[in-house]
């Protein structure tokens, strides 16, 4: 266990000064996701320490962003304020996001078929 | 002061200046979301994060406690998050590993699906005059939380608010996914899925395992994908916008 998350740590300080020395517009610890990943094609498999703690991270993820979450305290009269048309923005826009990534999909596994 | 302090609130000033009060309180309150959760045969409408959230903000506001020192306590879970977005490149290589033929078609929907998911809220709550304040908050909805939020801190969003916003959109996502899905009339289990992971992120991955394996697959392709994609193209759109 102790393996994997000095492995996933390693990733993330990498990430870090990455994003810190040479591509300040990525987060971090997106940047250490992508090395992983390339460590990961140049391994061919993913290493049994890494899976185990990473897969335990991910299976929790939602626990994660709680405390940032319950800032939204400082934020509830303009949210109030804010509340229908919020909602309604929230919603058409995840619709119209389903909708068109799945008509793409759609359009283009037809075009598979019949060239 | 009294010299008559009953012991009890001794040990609530001795509690509330360690971190333990902030990490117990977080801990107890995702537990109870989780067993909410499964009790209610994993309906998304009781999301484990949003009760969880709920809990935890009548908790503080109960105890009397400030965000502020809340957070001090519970910055040691939200730490992890930064490992936890390093963690999402195990589920994204072995949905690369095995749907690799499928790639082309894969990215060109969800390039088209994630600039559809920005354009819409940002014109949407422009339209219905929405506080610009929280207008920012929106551009990285649709991505995973983790990643959301590093994008927001990038582009002077709130990181607080894209989370929330990304957890609403998440729900929403897994609850009418599905009618708009058949609307559409989109059969292949892996084209619901991918649309799922892409427009509702972990959520609606969960949601998507919940119905077949292989939805959830491309789920969790689609949404880590998203998750990369966004965290470079975003911040051009922000710029370009403002």
């Amino acid at each position: 266990m102790i393996q994997g998350l000095v492995q996933l740590f390693m990733f993330q300080t990498l990430g870090e000064l990455a994003s810190k020395f040479a591509l300040p517009f990525i987060p971090g610890p997106v940047l250490g996701l992508v090395l992983l990943l390339v460590y990961l094609g140049l391994r061919g498999h993913v290493p049994a320490s890494i899976d185990f703690v990473g897969r335990g991270i991910l299976q929790h993820l939602g626990l994660l962003f709680i405390p940032a979450s319950v800032g939204v305290v400082l934020y509830l009269p303009l949210l109030q304020a804010n509340a229908w048309a919020l909602s309604a923005a929230l919603g058409v826009s995840v619709v119209a996001t389903v909708a068109v990534t799945a008509l793409v999909l759609k359009v283009w596994a037809k075009k598979d078929i019949a060239p | 002061m009294s010299n008559h302090l009953p012991p009890i609130s001794e040990i609530w000033v001795y509690l509330s200046g360690s971190p333990l009060l902030a990490l117990v309180l977080t801990l107890s309150a995702y537990l109870l979301g989780l067993t909410l959760y499964e009790r209610s045969q994993r309906n998304p409408l009781a999301n484990p994060v949003l009760v969880a959230v709920v809990l935890v903000c009548i908790g503080i506001r109960v105890l009397d406690m400030p965000y502020a020192h809340y957070f001090e306590g519970a910055q040691f879970v939200h730490f992890l998050l930064g490992t936890a977005t390093v963690s999402l490149a195990i589920p994204i290589y072995t949905g690369f590993a095995s749907l690799k033929a499928r790639m082309v078609v894969l990215l060109l929907s969800l390039v088209a699906g994630g600039v559809t998911s920005v354009f819409t809220a940002v014109g949407m709550a422009r339209w219905l005059g929405v506080d610009e304040s929280l207008v920012r908050g929106l551009v990285a909805k649709s991505v995973t939380a983790p990643i959301a939020m590093g994008i927001a801190e990038r582009v002077q969003a709130s990181p607080t608010l894209t989370a929330i916003f990304a957890v609403s959109t998440g729900i929403l996502g897994a609850v009418l996914g599905r009618y708009v899905l058949d609307a559409l009339r989109v059969t292949p289990w892996w084209q619901r899925g991918f649309a799922l992971g892409v427009a509702a992120h972990g959520i609606g991955t969960s949601r998507a395992f919940s119905v077949n394996a292989e939805a959830g697959a491309y789920a969790s392709l689609g949404m880590g994908l998203h998750g990369i994609v966004g965290a470079v193209l975003i911040p051009y759109a922000v710029a370009w916008w403002y």
